[in-house]
């Protein structure tokens, strides 16, 4: 068997550029500094749902308000996580770990609360009519969970008409469309049309394998965006304002 | 029919692994046998997006891609070639489409056969509809149909039968987003092995009665998810070296397919089907620098080593500079084909196999432990256990995780972050269960309240 050094074949670029510094040494930078909500926030990053829930209610009994609790610890953890992926330094299932210790987390403080939480805002997810290749779309679905956001999930293979339907029962701020196949995108037009047809503009976010910036660019109310972790960011802008125009000069990357 | 495990690799020594040689050659179609000491393209496409509107629409579509193919391969002079009809979901949904097309395509296969004597075989890739919107239901009224379908596309025309099946796979989206090894083992290794061994039972009597070859499946719904989320050097999505890990398992899943009768050759992005072949000694299919029209990955050269047909897994119909994108596919792959039987012919066949080894085994653990060497030895701890679906599974495992630790003492260079990830899956997996029966009833436990379409019944559990 003939073998070599392939130094001179290859370049495994990402040892080339991988960090000095552990995820853990640089979340230790980021964490907040109050003592209870760094528990809080170190056992989110850890994925840790038992630890998240002790730390909880350890700061609860300090006499800390639990709702509260979810933007200033909880999310605070969960910022390290995403500012980690985003730097190359967590992998997926790091944030999916992480994502669900939150979710647990937030359903814990509203437990422990006499008053109803207000999530952050409403947003249907799903995968396009035709089309099974769901594992994308259950990502974003928790990652926009993990982030305050009440998703309806409708599934995968959703028709047309069911996801119009939807819109207008719950009126989110935001769609998130998965679409795998060149095949099946397509229906993310039909949507398109059928929204404008009831005078709907709210803003229909693309993703998926097959969806390029291109196809999501003409139809009004897309927006394309290539990485799963960048939803709950366009999520937040929507909050913040930014209508179809600005998200696609924000998001529009080609 | 019944199911005969391997206990045994049927080669002695991987150095006898090579491309277009294999020890249980298939004859099929018009004149070919695969296997039998040169390697053939395998053409794979998928009709327009509007072709599929009606029968009508998608026979002719069909039609025009198969002429357009065989008209490429005489025109450039080659003497053999595959067609793969991979359905889209009407073909398999209508199985009077299934063989319509089939009929059509074998119709023009025929033509070309009598007037230019090339040799070529037509395979049909039926699709696995059994996964509906809500739930998974793998044993019931969608599992008739695509036994239907398999049934009329024997009955007319297509040559060889496959299917890229979906067992084990609520499990394991499940257990991949969470690097949860526990969940790969039983999804892949028990799961979706039991599935594949009774969907291909019945698929053999099919391939039987109809006098048509049971060729193999894959592990795509897995093993290629993995590879796909872990994507390239620079997408840090998930370690390589886990999807390398799921890849070793996956062979004892694709495995269950032989065990239940099929005899190759094995679905082209099963690229677990260098351990296959090790074991089984049946021919295989394989893509990889063929296949960039469909997506990429880190084994391109490599991917050719022991391949006995080499496909470019799909390409959209459609026009492009040099012809269509099936003419232009297809003649990619015809030339690599014929290099290898020029190096086959001229005696140097196993160099070019090492040429084309070497060129990737370092690129990326995946690549590694698929080297034919490496692979054989992961084959190796497969066959050790053959009563017990669970341990050949984990040992897969195992190995994989071994070998690309070695490995890292040599040429194969590791991140912090790949070395970090492979003592983990170690770890997990040497702390699972002693024996089948515990670990699976953990599992039911575990997995039928983590996971909402999970239902033990779909696997006779
Ligand atoms: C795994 C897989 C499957 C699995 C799916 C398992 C599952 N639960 O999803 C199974 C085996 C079931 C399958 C079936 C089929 N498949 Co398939 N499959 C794939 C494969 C190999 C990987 C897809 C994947 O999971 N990628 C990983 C995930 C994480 O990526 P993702 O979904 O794109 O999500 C990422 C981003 O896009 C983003 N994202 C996702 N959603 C959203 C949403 C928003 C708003 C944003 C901003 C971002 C975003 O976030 C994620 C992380 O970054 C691709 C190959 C490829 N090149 O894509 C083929 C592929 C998609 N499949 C294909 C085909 C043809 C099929 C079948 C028709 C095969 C058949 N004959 O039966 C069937 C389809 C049945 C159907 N009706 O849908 C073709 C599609 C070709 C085309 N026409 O475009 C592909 C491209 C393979 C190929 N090259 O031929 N498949």
């Amino acid at each position: 068997m003939i073998d070599i050094n392939p130094k001179n074949i290859l370049i495994r670029y990402n040892i080339l550029v991988e960090s000095d510094m552990t995820p853990e040494e640089v979340a230790e930078q980021l964490y907040p500094t109050d003592p209870h909500i760094l528990q809080v926030a170190k056992a989110v990053f850890e994925g840790d749902e038992d630890e998240v829930v002790a730390a909880l209610q350890n700061t609860i009994d300090s006499g800390v308000d639990p709702l509260s609790l979810i933007n200033d610890a909880l999310m605070a953890g969960m910022e390290v996580v995403s500012t980690l992926y985003d730097y190359g330094l967590l992998y997926l299932p790091d944030v999916i770990i992480s994502a669900q210790a939150m979710i647990e987390g937030i359903e814990y403080c509203k437990e422990q609360s006499k008053q109803t939480h207000e999530s952050k805002g409403k947003i249907i997810s799903y995968v396009v009519e035709g089309d099974i290749h769901d594992i994308g779309k259950k990502i974003v679905t928790v990652l926009l969970r993990a982030n305050g956001y009440e998703v309806i999930d409708l599934g995968k293979d959703v028709p047309v008409e069911e996801v119009v339907a939807a819109v207008k029962k719950e009126k989110p701020i935001m769609l998130s469309g998965t679409a795998l196949m060149t095949t099946t995108m397509h229906a993310f037009k039909d949507v398109n049309s059928r929204l404008l047809a009831s005078d709907i503009n709210v803003p229909v976010v693309c993703g998926g394998g097959a969806v390029t910036q291109d196809f999501v660019s003409d139809y009004d109310l897309g927006v394309y965006c290539e990485e799963a972790a960048d939803v709950p960011k366009i999520a937040d802008s929507i909050l913040q304002g930014l209508d179809i125009r600005k998200l696609r000069d924000t998001f529009h990357k080609h | 029919m019944s199911v005969k495990r391997y206990s045994s690799m049927e080669y002695d020594n991987f150095e006898d692994l090579l491309f277009g040689h294999s020890k249980y050659p298939v004859k099929t179609g018009l004149g070919l046998e695969i296997g039998a000491g040169y390697t053939t393209a395998e053409i794979n496409y998928a009709p327009r997006p509007d072709a599929a509107k009606n029968k009508a629409t998608l026979v002719n579509e069909y039609e025009r891609i198969t002429r357009d193919i065989m008209e490429r391969m005489v025109q450039v002079g080659f003497p053999s070639v595959v067609l793969e009809t991979e359905h889209v979901q009407q073909m398999t949904n209508n199985p009077t489409w299934g063989g319509e097309v089939a009929t059509a395509q074998k119709a023009i296969m025929e033509k070309y056969h009598d007037e230019y004597g090339i040799k070529c075989a037509l395979r049909h890739t039926v699709g696995d509809i059994r996964g509906d919107r809500e739930s998974i239901d793998l044993r019931g009224d969608a599992y008739s149909r695509i036994l239907e379908s398999f049934e009329q596309v024997a009955s007319s025309g297509a040559d060889m039968l496959s299917i890229e099946s979906l067992g084990g796979k609520e499990v394991f989206d499940h257990a991949i987003l969470r690097n949860d090894m526990r969940g790969v083992v039983f999804s892949v290794g028990i799961l979706g092995a039991l599935d594949v061994e009774y969907i291909w039972q019945d698929i053999c009597s099919i391939a039987k009665k109809n006098n048509v070859v049971a060729a193999g499946d894959t592990a795509c719904a897995q093993a290629n998810t993995a590879m796909f989320v872990a994507g390239g050097l620079l997408d840090f999505k998930l370690s390589h070296s886990v999807a390398s890990v799921v890849r070793a398992i996956s062979a004892s899943r694709s495995l269950a397919a032989y065990e239940a009768g099929a005899i190759g050759p094995g679905k082209d992005c099963g690229y677990e089907n260098n351990i296959i072949k090790a074991i089984t000694g049946y021919p295989i299919s394989q893509e990889g620098k063929g296949s960039t029209c469909a997506h990429s990955d880190l084994m391109g050269n490599m991917a050719m080593q022991c391949c006995d047909l080499w496909s470019n897994e799909s390409v959209e119909y459609r026009g492009d500079f040099g012809g269509t994108t099936v003419q232009c596919w297809g003649e990619n792959l015809s030339y690599d084909c014929s290099m290898m039987n020029t190096a086959l012919e001229a005696g140097v066949g196993k160099t070019l196999r090492d040429v084309l080894m070497v060129s990737d085994r370092y690129r990326d653990p995946q690549a590694f432990i698929l080297s034919y060497d490496n692979a054989y030895r992961i084959g190796e701890v497969i066959t050790a256990h053959p009563d017990d679906l669970y341990l050949r599974a984990k040992e897969a495992g195992m190995k994989a995780c071994e070998l690309i630790e070695s490995g890292s003492a040599g040429f194969l260079e590791l991140s912090k972050f790949e070395k970090a990830t492979i003592k983990k899956a170690q770890n997990d997996l040497k702390s699972l269960d002693e024996n089948m029966e515990s670990f699976i009833d953990n599992c039911l436990d575990i997995y039928s309240s983590e996971v909402d379409t999970f239902n033990p019944s779909n696997y006779g559990l």
